[in-house]
């Protein structure tokens, strides 16, 4: 039975989490179009506009997705005369709802101690510090003190495993939804969604196991805490980022495995016929799984909340044995950094994202299947086993390949944190450095463009 | 028959043909302004030069021509052949004439071109001529020259009106006395002459007078340029919208035949012009019949109507059909009408005597009118001769009334709207009729007094045959497209028939001709070439 | 501002064949993982080229640096790239000094018009009227300019300088078809892209001094 506190607090962690999602699935479908026009050397969506006082507020194009939302509840529901009607309204709900509970079991914090909010270390003395940097808070549940905080939805025991139950649920709203439309378009992108989502489970799947292996463990939060201690999931295993990652996109059904969605070969896929609120749902499904699916790799794979050398204690860089900086910090700040930190890697990965979509082509279908079959599914099973004689081999390595191990580790961090830093710094060096441009005043367009000062302030030709 | 050689071609010719009279019946043109197949020689254009070559024993006739020089740059004198009117020399035996092959006649040719264009304001963009003017189509032909003359071009009256009809624009005219002539010759009506001399030339009515009379738009017809215009076609079309038809004149039994030029894209005819039949109307038409296109688009019939509301077709064709029901043939008078083509009367009287087994005819048509002893006929109908072929024992139209009044005649089925009909006399005979059938594409009395109407095409919206007063049968092409729910009379007595559960035996208008051929042998006038006027 | 050549002469090579190149079987091409990230970097590199300019509002100018790398596309209702010089808009009827058309209803643009768009009616001047005889005008001159395909051949085949197309306005969208029925009155008023109604061409009228004689007193 939970206490008040405890229902208090999840209510808040739901909140916070399925805040985020929503709010960013919204963002992303402005992304999308935004960051797609900025690739393209467009101007890109600006033209939903409010106006308040006479002043225009455009936003550089953040009305639309609201303007969607309002469209999509206005927009006749339409539901084909011969289709079949209970089906073809429940297929979003079921499209939509494994993405939402998928994210139950994403920890996007550390544990949080509510009375060592404040607390500090002091400087030098790691014998005691304020909080321990592994385990329980300093103040017992029994001596009166409050219960360490997951912050993470629902702290399953089964993790990973509970993720992969959902994903696959997906499959079910899709497959629905094109057989219940009465259209050949969406029944074929059905079976396409269907088979590629089936064939792409496996490879999710199997590519994961290397990593746990690792890791020890399925719950998320041991998968996060291990990588902040010794060294990012990409670094150790790359071939099943890499792996994950695309069948995560698969997944999500996005270019360049969006074949059940082809728009020119099947209209719309599977929702074809949808429309308003409906169509909505699986548009905004779909831009909620690329979230889920950034979460889950930057869970897995990216250090979770984990910054390179913040600990729960502050600011400590170690090399090995050598330390060569220490700055402590209070738990609150450490905690609000670590959570920022973990939705800013989730922002960082769905930005990625859109740009493999629009940068790539479509693959065949035939050689999507090939993809996966013969190509992502040998190298997964391969990457289990060389984990599997990699990790019993260190196992049984003595003490020395250990540290070895865990210098190597710390220099990861280090070169996480280097290329953090070189990432920011050239965007800023960027941003101040200045453009050169070239004219070429030919023809009478330009001429008169020219003897104007440019052409947004050549006279409007008009009578 | 005797020959000459025309540009090395032999031609045939009749002992008195001029040249160009002899080339035009073998439709070689020489280039000519003032001949006229219709009217006397003038020979003053001076276009239609010719050079005739010498005999093997003859001395060619020369004259000093001077002749400019460009290494001299001055004129000199060189002895050229003299050249001769093709329109005033008389064709002769063996005679060996050049025409486009001599160097000479293409240098006359171009430098009398040249002559006549010398004060001519060349405005084209306005002048209604444009599109088929002689001095355009013999400038692009054997002038291709660039005006020389720097001064300023003699300037003379403009937009001058001669009559009710016609105005004369001086500056284009190129006094080639063609209209002069016509009045003079053909309309006997001798009021147009021609006044001053040399550059200050011109033609005018003769004081006191007005253009007037039956005869006034032929002298634009024979106007080779744009210096005689009718007010009525005056700014109206340009000639190349306009599609032509061979028509039929339907102004009255003469039956001119006739050009009715439409432009398709309005649906609409702009002017009737005759067509050269030497057997009917030579080359004249009256002004009575060049202004009868206008009827096309005067008092039409376009909807079915009953009882003088426009009702739908099915529903024209059941109201006759409940009027007629069990109705005895004896009783049903059938009216022809001389307005229209043999193939509607032909259908008519096959629904009739076939059909129907009624065998009471009438015949209906406009009343007599002015005649002359030109072309003008008494009778104001195209085809009587063809219904009284069709029809012999047709009776008059007083007859109906007279039967009506009667009670002899209960029903009538009616072709064409015109009857010689007044308020007082006829009409209130129609009002005893149980119903009445008109099929018209005029308003008339016969339509005014129908139960149903419905409407059938004009001449010019179907092909016709028509047989003129001496008995020539002659054909008008369809030019226009009917307009409303307008269909062929024959079409529409087809309709009819049906409607009243018989079962005719045409349904093309091929089908009727045959039948027509057969059954009406007509004297047919042979069709003449199109003589250039 | 730098001036460069617009369009940098290239010998044409007519008669070389260009080979078109297989692409190599190599790893690297057929693992199609390096594509990727050249593909990806290369949106990047536009990406964050775009941002920069569009964030500090430094975008090449639309029509002067066309060719610059960057945004040069406009937001068209709101910003308009100048017409050139020669551009075809809208038609408009010139005017005499009196105000009537220098139109003479002579048909010759209908002629001309491959799309059959203009409808003129020709009148003829009244008794007395100095111009009676020497010219007609249009009593209705009517251009659908929904049929109208922009061709310019009005403008070639008028003999006056009375239709022209210089009014700088293209074809404007209306809410019904009759709207774009432009009669008389309307092509009169447009003004020239000067905004004046102005010609350069002067018109001779009859009676004028320049206008070539009127009458046989006055003729040579």
């Amino acid at each position: 039975m939970m206490s008040l506190s405890e229902t208090i607090w999840a209510v808040v962690k739901i909140l916070i989490m399925v805040g985020f999602l929503f709010n960013v699935g919204g963002l992303l479908t402005w992304l999308d179009r935004r960051q797609s026009a900025m690739i393209q050397d467009r101007i890109g969506p600006n033209r939903a506009v409010i106006k308040v006082f006479g002043i225009e507020f455009r936003l550089g194009g953040l009305l639309h997705p609201l303007a969607d939302g309002v469209k999509f509840f206005f927009k006749e529901d339409f539901i084909p005369p011969r289709g079949d009607k209970l089906l073809f309204a429940v297929a979003p709900i079921l499209v939509m709802a494994p993405v939402l509970a998928l994210i139950a079991v994403i920890p996007f914090g550390d544990k949080l101690c509510v009375d060592d909010l404040w607390r500090t270390t002091d400087t030098g003395s790691l014998l005691f510090p304020a909080v321990p940097r592994y385990g329980s808070c300093l103040i017992p549940v029994a001596r009166g003190g409050i219960a360490a905080i997951d912050l993470q939805v629902a702290s399953l025991n089964v993790g990973i495993l509970y993720v992969f139950a959902l994903a696959g649920q997906g499959i079910v709203g899709a497959a629905l939804a094109g057989w219940s439309s009465d259209n050949k378009f969406s029944l074929l992108g059905a079976l396409r969604a269907a088979s590629q989502m089936v064939s792409y489970e496996v490879t999710i799947g199997m590519s994961l196991v290397g990593a746990l292996m690792i890791y020890g463990s399925v719950r998320m939060g041991d998968m996060v805490r291990w990588q902040g201690d010794h060294a990012w999931g990409i670094f150790i295993q790359p071939l099943a980022f890499f792996m994950f990652f695309m069948a995560a996109v698969a997944e999500s059904k996005r270019i360049p495995f969006d074949l059940p969605e082809a728009e020119s070969e099947l209209v719309s896929g599977y929702f074809t016929e949808y429309s308003g609120m409906k169509f909505g749902m699986f548009y905004f499904a779909e831009y909620m799984e690329v979230v889920t699916s950034s979460m889950l790799l930057v869970t897995i794979f990216l250090g979770g909340w984990q910054l390179p050398f913040l600990h729960r204690d502050g600011l400590t860089i170690d090399i090995g044995t050598w330390r060569a900086l220490q700055l402590p910090m209070n738990h609150l700040t450490v905690t609000a950094i670590q959570v920022c930190t973990f939705f800013g890697k989730v922002l960082f990965l769905c930005w990625i994202q859109c740009f493999v979509r629009w940068s790539l082509p479509r693959f065949r279908y035939d050689q999507l299947m090939k993809l996966c079959w013969r190509i992502l599914l040998p190298l997964s099973l391969a990457n289990i086993l060389v984990t599997g004689v990699v990790y019993l081999l260190l196992d049984h390595a003595g003490p020395v390949l250990g540290n070895t191990l865990q210098m190597i580790g710390d220099l990861t961090q280090a070169v996480v944190a280097i290329a953090i830093t070189y990432f920011v710094l050239s965007i800023v060096i960027g941003l101040i450095r200045p453009t050169r441009r070239t004219s070429w005043v030919v023809g009478s367009t330009a001429k008169l463009a020219q003897r104007f000062g440019g052409t947004p302030r050549s006279p409007r030709m008009q009578a | 028959m005797p020959t000459f050689k025309l540009d090395g071609k032999e031609i045939p010719f009749e002992t008195g043909d001029t040249i160009i009279a002899a080339a035009a019946r073998v439709g070689i043109e020489i280039p000519h302004y003032c001949w006229h197949p219709g009217l006397s020689i003038a020979a003053n254009c001076r276009m239609c030069l010719i050079e005739v070559m010498p005999s093997a024993t003859q001395r060619s006739p020369l004259l000093d021509i001077l002749e400019w020089d460009a290494t001299l740059q001055d004129y000199r004198t060189v002895r050229k052949p003299k050249l001769q009117p093709a329109c005033q020399m008389a064709a002769t035996e063996g005679a060996e004439i050049q025409s486009n092959a001599s160097e000479n006649v293409a240098v006359a040719r171009k430098a009398v071109q040249e002559f006549l264009l010398l004060n001519h304001p060349v405005d084209c963009p306005i002048c209604d001529q444009s599109g088929e003017c002689k001095l355009q189509d013999y400038w692009l032909e054997y002038g291709r020259f660039k005006k020389r003359m720097g001064d300023e071009p003699v300037h003379k009256p403009k937009a001058v009106v001669f009559g009710p009809t016609i105005v004369y624009d001086a500056e284009r005219c190129v006094m080639c006395t063609r209209c002069i002539r016509f009045m003079d010759e053909v309309a006997h009506d001798p009021v147009l002459e021609m006044r001053e001399r040399g550059n200050h030339n011109e033609i005018c009515v003769a004081d006191g007078h007005a253009l007037t009379g039956h005869y006034t738009f032929m002298t634009e017809h024979v106007c080779p340029v744009g210096a005689l215009t009718t007010k009525d076609f005056r700014f109206k079309a340009r000639v190349w919208f306009l599609r032509t038809a061979k028509s039929i004149c339907q102004g009255c039994a003469t039956g001119c035949n006739s050009y009715l030029d439409y432009d398709p894209r309005y649906n609409r005819a702009y002017r009737h012009r005759p067509r050269d039949n030497e057997q009917v109307n030579k080359y004249w038409m009256c002004d009575e019949g060049m202004l009868s296109y206008r009827r096309i688009h005067e008092d039409r019939v376009s909807e079915p109507r009953l009882q003088g509301k426009t009702v739908s077709a099915s529903a024209a064709l059941q109201a006759i059909k409940q009027a007629f029901a069990g109705v005895s043939p004896n009783s049903v008078a059938v009216v022809f009408s001389a307005q229209h083509s043999l193939e509607d009367n032909w259908a008519l009287r096959e629904l009739a005597k076939t059909l129907l087994g009624t065998t009471s005819f009438y015949v209906s048509g406009l009343p007599d009118g002015y005649e002359d002893k030109i072309l003008i006929h008494r009778d104001k109908n195209p085809n009587r001769e063809g219904v009284a072929a069709l029809a012999r024992d047709a009776k008059s139209f007083a007859d109906l009334v007279t039967d009506i009044r009667a009670g002899r005649a209960t029903h009538v089925i009616a072709l064409g709207g015109e009857a010689p009909l007044d308020h007082h006399d006829g009409e209130p005979a129609f009002e005893k009729l149980q119903a009445m059938v008109t099929i018209a594409a005029h308003d008339g009395p016969l339509t005014r007094a129908a139960t149903v109407v419905l409407p059938a095409t004009t001449w010019a919206e179907a092909s016709g045959t028509y047989v003129n007063a001496k008995g020539i049968r002659q054909v008008a092409d369809k030019a226009l497209e009917p307009i409303g729910g307008a269909a062929p009379a024959w079409t529409q007595i087809a309709h009819v028939a049906r409607s009243l559960g018989l079962n005719p035996q045409w349904g093309e208008l091929k089908q009727i001709r045959t039948r027509l051929s057969s059954e009406v042998p007509a004297q047919t006038a042979t069709s003449s070439t199109q003589t250039e006027s | 501002m730098t001036q460069a050549a617009a369009f940098p002469k290239k010998r044409a090579t007519p008669f070389t064949p260009v080979v078109v190149k297989h692409a190599e079987r190599s790893l690297s091409n057929q693992s199609y993982i390096p594509e990727i990230i050249r593909g990806v970097g290369e949106s990047m590199r536009h990406f964050f080229r775009n941002t920069k300019e569009m964030w500090k509002n430094d975008r090449p100018d639309p029509v002067t640096q066309r060719l610059d790398k960057g945004i040069t596309t406009i937001s068209y209702p709101e910003q308009k790239r100048p017409y050139p010089e020669r551009f075809r808009g809208l038609h408009r009827l010139m005017a005499r000094d009196d105000g009537s058309p220098r139109c003479v209803a002579c048909l010759c643009c209908s002629t001309a018009c491959p799309a059959q768009c203009i409808f003129i009616e020709a009148g003829e001047y009244p008794e007395g009227d100095k111009r009676r005889g020497y010219e007609r005008f249009p009593v209705r001159f009517v251009i659908d300019e929904l049929r109208c395909i922009f061709c310019g051949f009005c403008v070639e085949a008028c003999p006056c300088d009375a239709i022209r197309m210089d009014t700088g306005v293209h074809a404007t969208p209306y809410d019904s078809r009759d709207q774009f029925i432009y009669d008389k009155g309307l092509l009169m008023s447009f003004a020239g892209r000067d905004g004046s109604h102005k010609t350069e061409n002067p018109r001779h009228e009859p009676g004028e001094k320049t206008h070539p004689g009127i009458d046989r007193e006055r003729s040579h």
